[in-house]
């Protein structure tokens, strides 16, 4: 060990590591938290740079506003996927911080027993994701409702 | 070629070898800077030592009832008197400390409510004393010798080098050659001191609870090198392989109340072992099994074809089974879809022992054909044979055997090089050559021939299963030894299909089978001169143990047309044989 | 039944088909067996124990990592199946791949009984006291065959080659959750480590395929837990490391120490 490794891994890299079919729910949720992780930092370096140009004074504030606005409803729906992810990298997040730093919904060691179920797979952590599920579903429609009511369309 | 130097050149990974590895390090310290080759046909911690599961005997609690007497009549009456009793003495006493050693290098013995070790019932003890671990016991006491063994920084592993023979020269031991299969190159090891700790030769069979790899490699190492083969005519057929592959199902399970059970559901062990019942020595119970078949009371099962019996442990209820036999359901639940908690398990006997093996002395030096040790050379294990199991091993004395003569052969080997200091043997160039010769040139490159490597093999384990098995006769022993001659004819023709260097998995398997068809002859032939019943070894036609004679050891050594046989008297020292009635 | 097998001879790879009889109740290893011994001499995959408890014949079966020996045609319920070496591993041929790094990682973390006394694991008058409550903190973790399937499956292995993996950090908490077991600190600064237990994130994929219900994902939170406790009750940093591992001038004579990179292939 030491040095990286050159020589060629079958099936290995990034799209092999992002791809989760055939898996557990939990490699599913790891790709999506990667991914609304990509997403909230682009997101926070766009952001950034918009509100940068404030200090550029009124004009170029209002240029930025104006080509912000003619997005039209490309604005909305990328708010609207931000704050998927945010409510999903929030939610989730919050579930890893209970089990990495605190140890929660994993079990307690057992003697396992055939078939075996991982502890740490098993229902307190699914009831955990599906309750994060449907708490994001839910939040995320009423923010699209309360985006699609502030466009006027509703 | 590629020459390797080394002090200790260790073949086989098992318990044994694993065992000698830590013991010669361990006693070094660095003071010798001794370096360790371990080499082994497969990775490390793949040996099949892991595959171990009932127990391992040790006296533990004296103050209980158990004494170092009691074990040793127990092992010496296993073996229906043929072992050698100065080496049983030995053994019994040593086995104690081993188990409390590996027990702070990590093995998760079943414990007792104040947190000593538990032990358990097995087959032909008197006293509950095989130790421990759920049923995993051999996996997890390779974990922690493998995790011990990590420890030591002055070893190189050498896994998936197939060693193909053992350089001896004017009596002294020069070194193993060996292929590695990574790269398919010929390599030479030499060694100032070697040890054997290749294991069984399960495969030889066709129903074995052995690995594919077992294959007995060790034995025809030793046996195409000169050296003797002891009582190879013992295999011992451990009573409970799941039907249909013969996948052990440990004898804990009986340790633990399992109950053997005939079609007419009877307790059939009643007839044969009235007091011990299920818990008789292996060979009484593989016996019971197969009368009762060869009688008409088996189990007819219509996928494999195959007769058996059931072996019920729905009484044992499920937190007992949870708790120490957790494999045995898996297994079950595996292979068959069977919960042992409410079905029983179909079972026959299944090869699992050779009792036999090379000739050694009460350290673990390999004795050549006069008798007196070879320089620099050990062997340990299954592959070795003291005799501590004489003609049948009890259940619980394989694991610590290994543990006990690695702690002896790599105190030896220590104690050799520190005394003797040899220096690294320089064998006649011609020999290796020769060597690599046979293997690329005269076997791998070979054009001509077309007999394959696999329909031998399969022929082989038929005949052994069909004609050498629990039960023999004489007559369809010579059937055995006639179709082994055959084969060994037309393995002479062989040729190869995979021409490739790496990892030649088709080359491995010819030579292996080289040694099996040796080992073979060996133990029909064997089998066919040692007319009486004895242990493991029983002849229809010949069904009483006759000590006037027969109490002594089989010696096989290699001739020019088939192994020249001869015997050598047994140890006794503290009981003189009488009946074996359990 | 169809068997579709990944096939690699140093140069190049393919696809191969081979048409065999299966029975439900054959494992997969019974197959490859057959395909080797009937129809084609020259495949290459590994194979010991043949009843799930060596971990030799690890490999990729219809998508999903796993043991040849234990898994069965009739629970596969497709019509053929498709095999594959491990993922995440280096190809030498066939289904048999480079497991040297897979070992090197496991070394590296210690796994291995560590006492202040080291005395205590020369002689052994007695047993340590391990109650059956406390033999369950850890035997989970021992059950480990080493297999390597658990980073077959792990996502985080697939993108950064010297990550522990799964296997290597369930064996050091093995240890470090076993009442024995003393080496805690000395294995701290090993898993404290942006390729230790901070790049696992919790796929749980490791757990969801091993054949031995060990729970390795488990092991690595447990540890990413034991690791905040003694950091923030300590007060040490991540990056200071301990005086064992500051290489001092050795004292003439000594003996050399260990070395971290261990050989593996004798004379490689």
């Amino acid at each position: 060990m030491g040095e990286e490794k050159k020589e060629k891994r079958y099936k290995s890299g990034l799209l092999r590591s992002l791809w989760p079919y055939n898996f557990n729910v939990e490699r599913y949720t790891y790709t999506l938290h990667r991914i609304t992780g990509v997403i909230l930092i682009l997101y926070l370096m766009a952001h950034v740079f918009e509100i940068y140009h404030v200090a550029l004074g009124p004009v170029a504030w209002e240029q930025t506003m104006a080509l912000l606005g003619s997005l039209g409803i490309w604005e909305k729906i990328g708010l609207w996927i931000i704050a998927g992810s945010a409510l999903y990298h929030g939610a989730n997040g919050f579930r890893l911080i209970l089990n990495e730093v605190f140890g929660m919904l994993l079990g307690k060691p057992v003697l396992p027993e055939y078939p075996y179920t991982p502890t740490s797979l098993s229902r307190n952590q699914k009831i955990a994701i599906y309750l994060i599920v449907l708490v994001v579903e839910a939040l995320w429609i009423w923010a699209g409702i309360y985006l699609l009511w502030g466009l006027g369309i509703i | 070629m590629e020459t390797l130097d080394y002090d200790v050149a260790i073949v086989g990974t098992g318990l044994a070898g694993l065992r000698t590895a830590i013991e010669v390090l361990r006693r070094d310290k660095g003071k010798l800077g001794l370096r360790v080759a371990v080499i082994s046909k497969i990775y490390l911690m793949r040996s099949h030592s892991v595959s171990a599961e009932g127990g391992t005997s040790a006296v533990l609690y004296p103050e209980e009832g158990d004494s170092f007497e009691l074990m040793a009549w127990d092992t010496i009456k296993g073996s229906d008197f043929l072992a050698d009793q100065d080496a049983v003495w030995r053994f019994v006493h040593i086995a104690t400390q081993e188990i409390r050693l590996i027990e702070r290098w990590g093995v998760p013995w079943n414990r007792r409510e104040d947190g000593r070790i538990e032990q358990r019932w097995f087959g032909g003890l008197s006293f509950p004393r095989a130790t421990y671990a759920q049923d995993k016991t051999g996996f997890f006491e390779m974990r922690a010798l493998y995790d011990t063994l990590l420890k030591y920084d002055n070893w190189d592993r050498f896994d998936e080098n197939f060693v193909t023979s053992i350089v001896i020269e004017n009596n002294e031991f020069k070194g193993f050659t060996a292929i590695d299969l990574k790269t398919g190159n010929f390599r030479y090891f030499r060694a100032k001191a070697g040890v054997i700790a290749t294991g069984g030769a399960g495969q030889l069979y066709r129903i074995t609870s052995m690995a594919a790899s077992s294959t007995g490699d060790g034995y025809g190492l030793a046996y195409n090198a000169g050296l003797p083969l002891k009582d190879m005519e013992f295999v011992q057929f451990h009573p409970t392989g799941l039907v249909p592959r013969g996948i052990l199902i440990t004898e804990a399970a009986r340790g633990e109340g399992a109950y053997l059970v005939n079609k007419d559901g009877e307790r059939f062990m009643q007839k044969y072992a009235p007091s011990k019942m299920e818990l008789a020595p292996r060979d009484i119970v593989s016996r019971a099994i197969m009368k009762e078949i060869m009688e008409g009371r088996g189990v007819y099962d219509e996928k494999s074809g195959l007769y058996h019996v059931w072996l019920d442990m729905r009484h044992l209820g499920k937190d007992r089974i949870e708790q120490r036999l957790p494999f045995i359901r898996e297994i079950g639940l595996k292979y068959l879809g069977i919960d042992i908690v409410d079905q029983p398990l179909p079972i026959r006997p299944t090869v699992h022992y050779n009792m036999g093996g090379i000739h050694v002395d009460i350290d673990g030096k390999v004795l050549n054909s006069s008798g007196m040790p070879v320089k620099g050379l050990w062997a340990a294990g299954e592959a070795a044979c003291v005799s501590i199991h004489g003609s049948n091993r009890l259940g619980s004395n394989g694991t610590n055997e290994c543990l006990v003569y690695g702690y002896i052969v790599g105190n030896d080997v220590y104690n050799y090089i520190e005394k003797e200091r040899p220096s690294l043997p320089s064998p006649s160039q011609n020999l290796l050559l020769a060597e690599e010769d046979r293997i690329f040139g005269k076997l791998l490159g070979k054009e001509s021939g077309g007999e394959d490597v696999y329909q031998i093999k399969d022929e082989l384990k038929d005949t052994m299963e069909k004609y050498v098995h629990v039960y023999r006769t004489g007559s369809e022993i010579e059937k055995a030894v006639t179709k082994i001659r055959e084969l060994k004819e037309r393995y002479k023709n062989i040729r190869l299909s995979d021409r490739s260097r790496v990892f030649n998995y088709n080359l491995e398997h010819a030579l292996e089978l080289g040694f099996m068809l040796d080992l073979a002859e060996v133990i029909a032939q064997g089998a066919l001169l040692r007319t009486e019943s004895r242990g493991a070894h029983a002849r229809l036609d010949y069904p009483n143990r006759d000590d006037a004679n027969w109490l002594k050891h089989t010696i096989a050594l290699k001739g020019p047309d088939g192994p020249s046989f001869s015997y050598i008297p047994v140890k006794i020292t503290m009981w003189k044989p009488v009946a074996r009635v359990y | 039944m169809k068997v579709r097998i990944r096939r690699f001879d140093g140069q190049k790879e393919w696809w191969q088909d081979y048409e065999v009889d299966a029975k439900p109740s054959d494992t997969v290893l019974d197959v490859l067996n057959r395909i080797r011994e009937k129809q084609d001499h020259t495949l290459a995959f590994r194979q010991s124990c043949q009843m799930g408890s060596c971990g030799s014949c690890g490999m990729v079966i219809n998508g999903l990592p796993a043991l040849a020996c234990q898994t069965r045609i009739g629970e596969l319920k497709t019509e053929s199946i498709r095999l594959e070496p491990l993922y995440n591993y280096k190809v030498i041929k066939d289904l048999v791949v480079d497991l040297n790094d897979f070992v090197n990682k496991h070394r590296s973390v210690k796994p291995w009984m560590i006492r202040k006394n080291p005395e205590e694991l020369e002689e052994a008058p007695t047993e340590f006291k391990v109650t059956p409550e406390q033999n369950l903190t850890f035997v989970q973790f021992d059950y480990c065959i080493m297999c390597g399937i658990c980073l077959a499956a792990c996502p985080t292995v697939a993108i950064d080659p010297l990550f522990l993996g799964p296997q290597a950090l369930g064996q050091a908490y093995r240890y470090i959750a076993d009442p024995r077991d003393e080496g805690f600190e000395e294995r701290i600064d090993i898993l404290d480590d942006s390729h230790g237990v901070w790049r696992c994130h919790f796929a749980g994929a490791c757990s969801y395929v091993c054949p031995k219900g060990v729970d390795p994902a488990k092991a690595i939170q447990y540890l990413k837990k034991d690791i905040l406790k003694y950091r923030l009750l300590h007060k040490k940093k991540a990056s200071t490391k301990p005086a064992e591992l500051v290489q001092k001038a050795p004292p003439p004579n000594a003996p050399k120490p260990p070395p971290f990179d261990f050989k593996v292939e004798g004379g490689v």
